[in-house]
Parts: C-alpha cells; structure tokens; sequence
C-alpha cells in the first residue's frame, strides 16, 4: 500500500521560555492510501495539533512531513494552499461556513478557484454529492436555515468537491445529536469505500470504532495503536468495546 | 478599572485609535482656528474703524463739485454729526513707479490724498494717525504685501520724487474689493502736482445716530446732491474689510465639518465592529446584571479619551498655525483688543467638539439595549441576518473570479458597514473635484462671459475724468480700425442715469452704451438692446429693482422721463454686479470711462499691440483680456488654485487614512472567515484580492457617486458663491482629463495601496488558532 503521508519525528510547541508548553513530542504517523484512520485522546494530548501539523495547517518545530511524496515543511504557503485545495478536504467540528453565501455556494467555493470555465460540471458534481448525503432540497438555503446535521453533511459535500485524496475530520460529530452522528459516520465509510483516505480526530469511542486503525495520544505523544477489521455494520458494540478496553489499558 | 481598560483597548488597536484621534485632532483644531479667527477679525477691524473714524456714508464724485450746497446740506440735516470733502487725486498707474516697480498693470484706481481733518484717518501700521512730511509718501498696505514697494524706496509720481517712509491702512479702501487706492503725501506735495492727476471727490458723513442711515441716504439722493460714482456706506466697508478673510473663515468652517463628519464616521465603524467582536461579552455583562449604564462606561471612557486627547492635540495645534493664519488680518487690520477672549472662543469651540463625539458614542451605544443576553450567549453573534441579494450566486455567476465575486458579495451583504467607507470616499471624490472644477472654470478664456463682457482680445479703458475723452476716445478708435491687424472694434461708453424705482424714488445706475452686437455677450434671459428703448440689466441689477424680461424701466436722460424695455438680463461680475446695457444716444451726463474694444486677426501679437498702444495712447489703460481677467479676479484665481491643490491633497491624505482604518478594521473582524478559506486551500493573495475587489468595487461606487454629486450639488454651491457676485446660471467649465482621469486614477492608487497594506496582517492570520473548536 502506498505511503500518503509520513509524519517523522514531529515536534510542535506553543508558547515561549517557561511558559513553552510541548504539544507534539517526537510524533512519527504513517498513513497510507484509501486508509481509515482515527486519532483519539483526552484534551490537550496534542491530536487536533497532530491534524493540523499533517494536513500543512501549521509548521513544525522539528521533524519533517511529506505528503503525497511532497515534503510539506519546506513547501512555501502558497504550494501548502494548493495541495490543501486540491488534495486534503477538511470537516470541522463547527460548521465552518462564509455567512454571506448559500449553501451551494459554500459547498462549490473552493473548486471555483480555480476551475471557473467549468461551472456546469462544478455544479452537477455538488448536486450529485449534495442528493447522496440527502440535502439536495437545501442548496438555495442560507447557512442559518438548515440544522447543524445538515450542515455538516454540507461541510463534507465541500470537502469532496476536488476528489482529495484524504479528508480529515476534527470532531466532525461533536456537535451533533447521536442519529445526526451516525448519518455523518456512515458517510464518512462510504467516501472510504470508495478509496478515499480518512483521518478522524476525536474522543468519542463510538466514532473512532467505526475506523480500521485507531492511535491514542496522551501528553503529545501516540502511546498505542488498535487495529480493527472492516467495519461492516455489524457488531459496532464490540468493536465500541474493544477501543474502551484500550483506554482503559494505557489509562485515558 | 477604567484607565487600565482604556490602556489596554488603545494598545491593541493602536492603528486605529490613533487614525481616529488624528481626525479628532484635526478637527479641534480647525472649529478652533476657526473660533479664535472670528474673534480677532471682528474685533480687529472694530479696532481699526474706529481709529481710523470710518466715514458712515460716503459718496464719490467725479465732475464739478458744489461744496457750498454740501455744507448747506450737512447743516440743515440735524444727523449729521461731522462732514468732510476729501480729493483724490487719479494719476494713472503707468505714472507711478515704486523702486523698480510701475503700477502700468495695476487693475487698482491708484491716487494721491492728504490726510483727512475730522475723520476718515489714514493709519500707520501701529494704528497712529499719519503725519506726513514734505517729500515723503505713505503707501496702501496692499503694495507691502504684493512686495511692490518696501520702505526707503524712492517713489516717482508723475515726475516728483518720494521717499516712500511707510505704509497705510486706509478703512475705506484697503480691500482688494476697493477699487481705489490712497497713497498719502504731505499737503504741500499734494498742491504742486495737484494738476497732474484728474481729482475725484469723497464726499463723506459722520451721523450722529447710525440707524437713520436709511433716511439719511434718501435724504441725499432727493437733495439732488454730487452722485456721479459709487455709494457706499459704513456697513459696506465693514464688509469688504471682512469679506477675504471671513471666506476663509467660512472655508475653514466647512472643511472642519467636514472632517468631524468623517471622525463620527470612523467612530461609527470602529465601534459598531467592536461591539460585534464583544457581543457575547456584553451578553454576559448584561446576564449577570450589570445595568446598561454601567456597561456604557466602559465603551465611552475609551472614546472620551482618544476625543479628550484629540480635541487638546488639536487646540495645541490651532495656536501653533494661527500665526500664519492671523498674519494677513494683523497686517490689514492691526491688532484685537480681544485676543484672550479669542481663547476662550476657542476653549468652547473644541469642547463643541468633544461633547459632540461623546453624545454621538452615546448614541450609537444605545443599541446595547437591543442585545438579547441570552442570545448572545448562545450564539455569540448578532443574528441578524444578511441581507443580500439572493440571485447573486456563486453558483449563478460567469462573470467574475471566485475571489471578485466574494469581494463584490460582501460588499452587498454588508451594505451599512461599507456604507461608512463609501461616505468617506464620495466625500473625498467631491473635494477633489469641486475645488478643481471651480478652479478651471474661473482660470478659463469663457469666464469672461460671466463678466459681461464679450469675446475680445484687446481692452483699452479710459478713465471719465480726464479730458476731452470724446476726442480721445475717437483718435483711438481711428488708430484702432486702420490698423491691418484689428478685425473687430467696438466703443462702449459707461455713463450714470438716474432711474425711478416703484416706490418713486430714485437710484443712479450705470449703464454701458454703444453697440452691444459687435462683441455678443451670453444672456441668461432674453437678448441684447437692439432699439434706443430697450435696456439690459444685470443680475443683481434685475433682482434689486425686480425686472423681469418685458418689464419698463424709466430713466431720466437729457432731463426727460423716457420708458425703456427691459430685452436681457446677463451675469456681470464686476463693478460690484451692478451694470446695464443700452443703446440709447445721450450727450449730456457725465462719462464715468470709455471702453474700446479690439478682435486681432492674429492673436499670437496680442502682446505686441498692447505694448505698441500703451505707449501711443499714455492716458489709457491698455490690457489684453487675459491679463484684465487675471488682474479682476487674480488674486481670487490663485486663492482657489492653492485651495484646490490644497482640497486634492486633503482627499487624498483622508482616502488613505481611512481605507487603511477600514481595512484594519475588517481584517480584525473577519479573522474568523479568512481562517475558513486559507483552511480550503485559498492564498493570501486570494484573500487580498477579495479585499481589494471590495475597496474597488466600494471606490468605484464612490467615484461614481461623487463626480455626480460634484457636478450637480457641488456646481451648484460654487453657482450659489459665484451669483452673489452677480453671475446668473453657473456652469463648471470642466477638464474631463483631470476631473474624470487623473483624480479617479489617484484615488484608485492610494485606495489599493492602503488596501495592500491594510490586508497585510490577513497573511498573518493562523488557521489553526481561529478555526478551533
């Protein structure tokens, strides 16, 4: 399976003299192709930062990461925007959403970039990706007429618009009621079915027991890792139960 | 608690307390300035009139003068409280050299007197009656100015030699409205050139009561009394002796409003933007029950502060410009008795100012009461919706980029945000071009025809008081019209009439005679005199006695009543906007001046024929029209050309001021959405170029905007200045390359780049600490 991304040696800290505070301590991550990762940890471990340290968000202090064969800590801002817009989609926990646009709009806005010519194809595309996660009626809807599950749902259709070759997700189900929840996760396997990479950040047992590769962060450091089979919708309360048995074995 | 709020609120927005000061600052400074001027000019020139004793009334005369019957006059007339006839004696400005300096081109009646008896006293410069010596003269202020004359030179008047010993204030004719010019010699000087000049008599009163003023004038006029000139009265001098520096004062005043209107605008913007950045913070306040009040202070203290600090700045600042200021009123005037209540006009000018920014901050605070405490919990923002235009989509749009469409769109979506900035820039485009626009009009060869004159290259003018100006005024215009390079040549000869006004009484005017066809002027209403029974008027002549066109004046000529049809109304500006045309055949009033008036074939010899007909014809004031027009109205030409270099720098200074405040300002508040796109793949210089779409796409709805404005509202502010000068319709003559390409284009340079350094602090933003959950 081929490499997507390489994480060597990352160091990450905030603040200055005493009050410098170590976030990412000496992390190595591999991910590879089409993979469905996820990276789980009490606050503060270091595992949102991880996410961005990887996704080119924010610079290292040391350590290097490569993506896609690129080496992200010396590509300038410029080239990082570029693989961000067209390799990597993002699902945040809030709805990361520009107030003055419409739904459609949001959704179709990172692809206008660059690919004005082609709006027709732009809009049958989110169209088509907008009727799979069941929100085709919404797209004239501004953001502040639609509920946060829908919203979501809408943050994901913008975040596949460039066929990226991985989605990260930061608590993409935080803010969500438990069906609304599951509605997202069953999303997020179908996009991995279909050979894109995930990387979910999260705490809840339930999201992260839906992946095949599970990390535990504690203190900026990966302490484990729990490999699981294919999720086939089944059996979800034992897989739940695996990953709580792991907490509970390293102590979060 | 308050300062250490202050401080810290000041410190992170250091850019933007400090743009906001600056135009408090400003703005202090000039209600201030313009405080501590009224104040000096008013009670200098009360100062100087009553030195001087200003006549109350005075009528010139040109002709024979009865002084017996005047003397009859004032002693029967129980008013008057003290009487006098003062000579002028006319000498022609090419007869009077100063050092190396000839008073050849002087537009300006120049002439010699002694000093006055009773009153009407001419001052020196410590505001001393002047006691002139034999071979000594005293020179009109005006010439110190214009650096004609200095003292120690050696004046040279029709021949005799002066010592020019010092100069004049004269408070009936030291402004440059004045027509005439007093130069003061000794009485012994003045009896042996006394035949050089032509002499024109001042005929002059004192009244014991003021307010009869009215009565008395009649009183005069039915007397039959001397009246071949101009009137004027105390009221009058009061004016002309204010009017240069009471316009600056009056520019002064608007500019100041102006930029206060811009400092609440900044205000406005900042404090909106704050209160949206806090809202949740407020909410808070509000739920754990502080009063409205209480959370008020907090917002205020900051404002009253940087208005504090701005309005001190800007008093410091008015004492530091107000010399230069006081200087032109200091030489004219002299001195105010008043100048400590000066500064305490101006302590209460800029208190005017800082109680009204409070009171604006005050207002603009209320709408803390709108805020639900709970919604702002919850929610953290205003949920207020955007309005913007629906069909304006991303997805419906071929038009632009991606990132002009963003710019564009958020300008709609958030109109009354940027409907501050568009304010300030319809503002400045307006300055911009007014001023300009004013300035190009009166700079231009067809102001003229707002001085109703026609279209002619050569002006030769003799004055009515020399002699046998009919003969003379024939020898010029035989030269004139045999002369191969003259094609046209017109004669107009200005002559006083006595006209009955509707209430029965009677009103000199003076109306030009001769052919009005040869060189055509513009009417605004109806068409030049083509009979002996018509007449046209002037302006301020028509709205004075109220004629319309088709209206009947009646005249006394040669002793007879003679009705006379009102054919024209035009825009003159000169002689005080009181002129009439006619044609009619008269030989018995007196001339007040003769103009001939030439077309050349080849204008290029322009300059060659004056010189030749200047030295041909001594008696006579020769110019060419270019040079007529400079000399009028010069001094108001260049006064408006500094103005309006002056307004062009302000607007551009204001322009970038605020577009950097504002783009600061949307930066700070926008962190959140410029985090969301640099998180989807957009570049910095994405980001700048949706600002910059935005200040362009504001910019270009302001330029827009305000070139309109300045050609309708603002040409009819200049118009409304320049018709009570007498000018009817006005219209800016404008240069389309300046106006409509280089002003816009600078506005579009600074614009951007106070957009690019503005936006530079977007790079700065981190996706990561703004886009946490």
């Amino acid at each position: 399976m081929k490499k997507l991304i390489i994480g060597d040696h990352i160091v990450k800290s905030f603040g200055e003299g005493d009050e410098q505070r170590i976030v990412l301590n000496e992390v190595s991550v591999e991910i590879n192709e089409g993979e469905f990762v996820a990276v789980m940890g009490p606050s503060g471990s270091g595992k949102s930062t991880l996410m961005f340290a990887l996704s080119g968000m924010d610079r290292v202090d040391e350590g290097k990461v490569v993506f896609d064969s690129g080496e992200l800590s010396s590509a300038s801002e410029n080239e990082l925007s570029d693989i961000r817009r067209t390799k990597m989609g993002f699902v945040f926990q809030q709805p990361t959403m520009l107030k003055n646009l419409n739904i459609l709009d949001n959704i179709i806005l990172p692809s206008m970039r660059d690919n004005r010519k082609n709006v027709e194809k732009i809009l049958e595309k989110a169209r088509a990706l907008m009727k799979r996660v069941g929100i085709a009626e919404l797209e004239r809807r501004d953001i502040t007429q639609v509920s946060g599950g829908q919203l979501q749902r809408a943050g994901i259709c913008r975040s596949l618009m460039n066929s990226p070759k991985i989605i990260f997700g930061d608590e993409p189900t935080g803010a969500l009621n438990s069906k609304s929840a599951e509605m997202i996760m069953d999303i997020f396997s179908e996009i991995n079915a279909d050979g894109t990479a995930v990387m979910l950040v999260t705490h809840d047992a339930k999201v992260a027991a839906r992946t095949k590769r599970i990390m535990f962060m504690r203190d900026g450091k990966i302490v484990s890792e729990l490999n699981l089979p294919k999720f086939e919708g089944t059996d979800l309360d034992g897989r739940v139960e695996r990953v709580m048995v792991n907490m509970r074995e390293i102590g979060i | 608690m308050y300062y250490r709020i202050i401080r810290n609120d000041i410190l992170k927005s250091k850019v933007i307390s400090l743009t906001t000061m600056i135009f408090v600052a400003a703005s202090a400074m000039l209600v201030s300035l313009a405080a501590i001027l009224v104040v000096n000019l008013s009670g200098a020139l009360d100062t100087l009139m009553t030195q001087a004793k200003t006549p109350h009334f005075m009528q010139m005369h040109s002709g024979e003068i009865d002084t017996a019957r005047l003397t009859a006059f004032a002693e029967q007339n129980s008013n008057i409280d003290e009487f006098q006839v003062v000579e002028f004696l006319n000498i022609d400005g090419a007869r009077i050299i100063m050092g190396d300096n000839s008073l050849a081109n002087s537009v300006q009646d120049n002439g010699l007197s002694v000093q006055s008896e009773k009153f009407d006293y001419l001052l020196d410069l410590d505001g001393n009656v002047i006691n002139v010596s034999d071979g000594e003269i005293y020179v009109p202020i005006s010439y110190m100015k214009d650096n004609t004359a200095k003292i120690g030179d050696t004046a040279v008047i029709s021949g005799k030699e002066f010592t020019v010993e010092g100069f004049l204030r004269d408070s009936t004719m030291n402004s440059s409205l004045s027509a005439s010019k007093r130069f003061l010699v000794s009485d012994n000087d003045y009896a042996e050139i006394k035949n050089l000049g032509n002499i024109e008599y001042l005929i002059e009163f004192r009244l014991k009561d003021m307010s009869a003023l009215g009565a008395f004038e009649t009183a005069y006029t039915s007397a039959g009394l001397e009246m071949n000139g101009p009137t004027v009265t105390y009221s009058l001098f009061r004016l002309m002796n204010a009017i240069s520096d009471g316009m600056m004062i009056g520019v002064i005043l608007l500019v100041s409003l102006l930029v206060v209107a811009i400092a609440f605008m900044c205000i406005r913007f900042t404090l909106l933007a704050k209160i949206e950045d806090d809202y949740r913070e407020i909410g808070v306040m509000k739920a754990i029950g502080l009063r409205i009040s209480d959370i008020k202070k907090i917002y205020l203290a900051k404002y009253a502060a940087i208005a504090a600090t701005g309005s001190i700045l800007g008093f410091a600042l008015s004492f530091v410009f107000k010399g230069v200021l006081l200087k032109n009123i200091r030489l004219y005037m002299g001195g105010s008795e008043n100048s400590s209540f000066a500064v305490a006009v101006g302590v209460i000018g800029i208190l005017l100012v800082f109680f009204a920014i409070t009171a604006y901050v005050n207002a603009i605070l209320k709408r803390f009461r709108k805020i639900s405490a709970a919604e702002a919990i919850r929610f953290g923002t205003s949920q207020d919706k955007n309005r913007s235009d629906k069909r304006f989509t991303l997805s419906g749009n071929r038009l632009f980029n991606a990132n002009i469409f963003l710019g564009i769109k958020d300008v709609l979506s958030r109109k009354r945000l940027y409907a501050t900035m568009l304010a300030v820039l319809v503002f400045s485009t307006f300055i911009m071009i007014v001023p300009q626009n004013l300035y190009n009009t009166i700079s231009s060869k067809s102001f003229i025809s707002y001085m109703g004159i026609g279209n002619y290259d050569l002006r030769i003018q003799l004055p009515g008081n020399i002699d046998n100006i009919s003969g003379k005024v024939a020898e010029i215009v035989k030269t004139v019209k045999n002369d191969q390079a003259i094609s046209k040549v017109a004669v107009l000869t200005t002559k006083t009439f006595k006209a009955k006004m509707e209430d029965g009484s009677e009103e000199n005017i003076k109306i030009e005679l001769g052919d009005h066809s040869i060189f055509p002027i513009k009417y605004s209403k109806g068409r030049a005199p083509a009979a002996d029974d018509e007449i046209a008027l002037s302006t301020i002549y028509a709205d004075e006695m109220s004629k319309k066109v088709g209206d009947v004046i009646t005249l006394e000529i040669e002793g007879l009543e003679k009705d006379l049809t009102v054919s024209g109304i035009y825009s003159d500006i000169t002689n005080g906007g009181k002129t009439a045309k006619a044609i009619i055949t008269d030989n018995s009033a007196g001339i007040m001046w003769s103009i001939v008036s030439a077309e050349l074939s080849d204008k290029s010899l322009v300059d060659a024929k004056v010189t030749e007909y200047a030295d041909h014809f001594d008696y006579a004031k020769i110019s060419d029209i270019d040079e007529f027009v400079s000399q009028t109205f010069g001094s108001t030409i260049s006064s408006v050309e500094i103005a309006s270099n002056v307004a062009v720098a302000v607007a551009l200074v204001i322009t970038i001021l605020v577009t950097l405040l504002f783009m600061k300002m949307l930066v700070a508040k926008d962190r959140y959405s410029i985090a969301v796109m640099k998180a989807f793949g957009f570049t910095n210089s994405d980001i700048k170029a949706q600002y910059v779409s935005r200040t362009v796409f504001v910019l270009i709805v302001g330029i827009v905007l305000g070139t309109f404005l300045a050609n309708t509202l603002g040409e009819m502010l200049a118009g409304l200045v320049i018709s009570s000068f007498g000018a009817s319709t006005f219209n800016f003559a404008v240069n389309p390359l300046s106006a409509y390409l280089f002003s816009p284009l600078m506005m579009i340079c600074v614009v951007l780049i106070a957009t690019m350094i503005g936006t530079s602090g977007a790079g700065q933003i981190k996706v990561s600490e703004n886009i946490k959950e």
